[in-house]
């Protein structure tokens, strides 16, 4: 059998298994589905090369399997996620209800992303992307008929994205004959010199996934109220499926379009460029004032999504290998930390910021993993998110006009400090409260994992060279010539570089000396006590005194930024709803259902025809 | 290997003269303050004196791992960032790196060591260090708004992201980047107003209010590490500000012992008196709430780098 059929078929029957067996053996279930999948990530990686191709046909309509250079960057998130993510799922759904429906469901979601990559034609990709949305969307309603509203607004909103989608590939076929994408790409179908809605109808398809404005407004909820296993791949691995898609349209759109008609590319990428910046910004600053957090990390999800598409829209060969390099860290960092939020919940019971405090006691390990990933996040050095981070604001001022984009990523990513603090604040630091005194560290199954993303990111710092290969590969193949790169130092058109080799080094000759300074000095002397054993002003707080601060954490930025609180696309879509709703209420007044009206429409229209009959049918 | 000694000696070196200058400064501020408030204040020698007194206390408060962490966060930032930055322009005496990391790096190097402070301060559990935190970390939202538009007009107006291809470009022409982009530098001057947070812009200390806020909790050879964290800290972002807008200091083609010295007392000169500015409007100043100070460096210093921006994309 052919390896791609061998893959998917492997992944199907690993989905069919793990439901019938939740039948008879329940427990068995989570190493079933994290076999799968951890086999299927052995297979690909040891017997799948970039260009193998396979082809086939369904009906009389020939389909195409094989992977490019390209989709490769996007496999290694989604196998390497997929994989920590469904051992993580073990522990993480001990103890809860139906879990051949969630194992079956995240193995079909992972199935769905493999097969976009595997995909080299419309057809497979279109039946591959709504078995992805499919099987996510279930388990977005995993939890019941609370998350029935938030599952809907996904919904609504994917199939938007897919009858754009849809649209576009029948005209595809219409115009240029074929349903295969590299020979779509190569006859011009997004060269905009004759159709230009092919390529923003497939556009629309991918930004809803990548959740940018206006059409991110499913993501908060879908990924805060999912099981946290799942949402690490939602958010980590899935969105980047959009990533792909504009990837590969906006590379294809520029290297395959006249001079005449570069002026619309150019265009579309400031549009694009643009609103991925002030998706940012909005994301950002929406963030910060969440209480609950795995909203936070949600939002944040949408920022980090938006500098993504920032990095792409720019073009040059530095900024789309900043989103590439962004698009795989963020999937480590993001992955990590919707799993140290499912560890929380797991152990405390509530995510809710204002409840919980205090807890890098009681998980440690949990600590370190929020720690390593938020300063990713944040992207302080020397750790991978830096890397990406310096890449992109390289990018964006030596190689494009779009100054002020610059300046929106810029506060963007300052205000992400905020939410950054909130979330390793609100959980992990502060008083430790007599509620969380029973806390425990998360089980080992649930640590490993989120540990391994942790020692990846410390690695993608200090040697980015290892994810520039495959970016620089996939890259080649989108059509930049000579994409540069080199292990550890990164370094711009300007010839400026920062050697990660070098900063590395300082840091770690610094920290180890003044961490042994500290340790060793005095150390009988140093006394350690708890959060209670403080002066406040000058006073020692009492034994019930209530000092936990939580609420209305950022409230003088909120005053300070008010004005952009105002704005909110889900109120817009909300009115655009509640318009619609409206208009059809009208419609229904016409349509009563009601026998006599119908009558009086048909007398109406007798007397009209009655009365204008020398105007209608004068000849 | 006999190279690679001597870079590390002068590493150390380097470290020990941005660490007395800090901390001199600081004493002569404290000295200078005391005099306008018509006090007689004490020695400029203090701060030395308070640092000793910290690192001999017998016994010391831990809070915990971060609150360990924090003071080794603010020195690491604080000696990584030294070695980025060119003291001297192009003397072999100070060995630097900073054609190793350029103006991108050292922003976001700066804020680890506010990071570590930050995470240090959560962990003590007081409630009054975590309100001087979101305070510090929104005030950086503000002024870092006008500092970036600053920089960014520069790095476009001379196409260089280097600092000390910056300071090199003033040494070549002779015109000080303060007067090749006033706008650039009004804005970043008036950013620096929040960067060292002196009243109006002392809302994270804010004494009588906060008591003294995120370090409330710290003490000893803690407290001691992060004051000296705090002196190298202020002589990095003069040295960074007289490099990057008024000429640097130091001739990249002389490293005599004479010439050296001249470029040191040049770059004390100027940093001391830059250094008096935030200093000088702080003392005419009540504090400012945070939301206020957010919006001040929202108002006129974005506005003037903006513009700033604009003078580096047409007038280049």
């Amino acid at each position: 059998m052919n390896i791609f059929f061998l893959l998917i078929t492997i992944l199907f029957s690993g989905a069919l298994l793990v439901f019938l067996i939740n039948k008879v053996a329940p427990k068995i279930g989570g190493i079933i589905a994290f076999a799968t999948i951890a086999l299927v990530s052995f297979l690909f990686f040891t017997q799948v090369d970039t260009g193998d191709t396979y082809q086939f046909t369904l009906g009389e309509i020939p389909m195409q399997f094989g992977v490019t250079p390209y989709t490769y960057i996007f496999a290694i998130i989604v196998l390497g996620l997929g994989t920590l993510a469904s051992l993580y799922s073990i522990g993480y759904m001990q103890g809860k209800k139906r879990l051949g429906y969630y194992y079956a469901n995240f193995i079909l979601t992972v199935t769905g992303m493999i097969g976009i990559i595997f995909s080299q034609d419309f057809i497979s990709f279109f039946i591959f992307w709504e078995i992805m949305t499919w099987s996510s969307y279930l388990l977005v309603i995993y939890t019941g008929h609370k998350s029935q509203n938030i599952g809907m607004k996904y919904m609504i909103f994917s199939a938007i994205g897919a009858y754009a989608m849809l649209t576009a590939i029948v005209s595809i076929k219409a115009n240029y004959g074929t349903y295969n994408i590299a020979d779509a790409i190569q006859n011009g179908a997004f060269n905009f010199s004759e159709h230009m809605y092919i390529p923003i109808m497939l556009l629309i398809g991918f930004t809803v996934k990548a959740a940018l404005m206006p059409l991110h407004v499913w993501a908060p909820n879908a990924y805060s109220k999912s099981p946290m296993a799942f949402t690490s791949i939602f958010s980590g691995a899935m969105s980047k499926m959009g990533i792909l898609g504009i990837g590969l349209v906006l590379a294809s759109a520029y290297s395959y379009t006249d001079h005449e008609n570069v002026n619309y590319v150019v265009a579309l990428r400031y549009t694009l460029g643009w609103l991925g910046g002030i998706t940012a910004v909005m994301a950002t600053i929406y963030a910060l004032i969440q209480t609950d957090a795995k909203k936070l990390l949600a939002y944040s999800s949408i920022a980090q999504l938006g500098y993504i598409i920032v990095g792409l829209s720019t073009g040059s060969e530095l900024g789309v290998m900043a989103a590439l390099f962004l698009a795989i860290v963020h999937g480590i960092f993001k992955g990590a930390l919707f799993m140290v939020v499912g560890a929380v919940e797991k152990q405390v019971g509530t995510t809710d910021m204002t409840k919980i405090s205090g807890l890098i006691r009681k998980m440690p390990f949990t600590f370190f993993v929020a720690l390593v990933s938020i300063i990713a996040l944040a992207g302080i050095p020397p750790l991978g998110g830096f890397v990406g981070k310096w890449m992109l604001y390289e990018a964006l001022i030596t190689e494009s006009n779009n100054y002020f984009l610059v300046i929106v990523i810029f506060f963007s990513s300052t205000a992400a400090f905020l939410y950054s603090y909130r979330f390793l604040f609100g959980l992990f630091l502060g008083q430790e409260e007599k509620d969380t005194e029973h806390v425990k560290e998360a089980p080992i199954t649930m640590i490993i994992p989120m540990m391994i993303l942790a020692i990846l990111l410390m690695v993608t710092g200090a040697f980015p060279g290892i994810l520039f290969e495959p970016i620089a590969h996939g890259m080649h193949y989108l059509g930049f010539s000579d994409v540069n790169w080199d292990m550890s130092i990164l370094v711009n058109v300007w010839g400026e570089e920062s050697n990660m080799t070098y900063i590395n080094l300082s840091i770690g000759i610094v920290f180890v000396a003044i961490f042994a300074f500290l340790t060793i000095k005095g150390y009988k002397g140093t006394k350690n006590v708890g959060t209670k054993d403080i002066s406040t002003g000058g006073e020692i707080p009492t034994e019930n005194e209530n000092l936990t601060y939580q609420m209305d954490f950022f409230k003088p930025f909120e005053r300070a930024a008010a004005p952009l609180y105002k704005r909110s696309m889900n109120k817009i879509w909300n009115d655009l709803g509640n318009a619609l709703e409206a208009l059809t209420d009208f419609i229904r007044k016409i349509y009563s259902g009601n026998g006599q009206t119908y009558a009086l429409f048909v007398v109406i229209f007798l007397v009209i025809l009655l009365l204008f009959k020398d105007t209608l049918f004068a000849n | 290997m006999e190279d690679l000694g001597l870079k590390i000696f002068g590493a150390i070196l380097t470290t020990i003269m941005a660490f007395t200058v800090g901390m001199t400064y600081g004493g002569i501020v404290r000295k200078l303050t005391a005099r306008v408030q018509n006090r007689y204040g004490p020695p400029v020698y203090q701060n030395f004196l308070d640092l000793l007194k910290l690192q001999s206390k017998k016994t010391n408060i831990a809070h915990g791992f971060m609150g360990h962490m924090a003071p080794v966060w603010i020195i690491i930032a604080a000696v990584t960032v030294l070695m980025f930055i060119p003291i001297l322009n192009g003397n072999l005496w100070f060995p630097n790196l900073s054609f190793h990391g350029d103006l991108i790096f050292l922003l976001y190097m700066m804020v680890f060591g506010s990071l570590g402070m930050a995470l240090g301060a959560g962990q003590t559990g007081n409630p009054n260090s975590a309100i001087g935190v979101t305070r510090g970390l929104s005030q950086m939202v503000g002024y870092e708004i006008p500092f970036v538009l600053a920089l960014v007009a520069l790095m476009i107006q001379f196409q260089t992201t280097s600092v000390q291809d910056l300071t090199q470009v003033q040494h070549e022409t002779g015109v000080w980047n303060a007067f090749a982009n006033p706008f650039a530098f009004l804005a970043a001057l008036l950013a620096s107003l929040g960067m060292f947070r002196y009243s109006p812009f002392d809302i994270v200390g804010a004494p009588a209010e906060l008591a003294s806020g995120p370090v409330s909790e710290f003490g000893g050879k803690y407290l001691g590490t992060m004051m000296s964290g705090g002196a190298v800290f202020a002589f990095i972002k003069l040295t960074l500000y007289v490099h990057l807008f008024f000429g640097g200091a130091g001739n990249p083609d002389d490293s005599g012992i004479l010439a050296t010295l001249a470029g040191i007392g040049i770059l004390l000169v100027k940093t001391f008196l830059l250094y008096m500015i935030p200093v000088f409007y702080g003392w005419i100043n009540p504090r400012y709430r945070t939301e206020q100070a957010i919006r001040y460096f929202w108002g006129w210093p974005t506005a003037l780098g903006i513009v700033g921006v604009l003078w580096a994309v047409f007038f280049n």
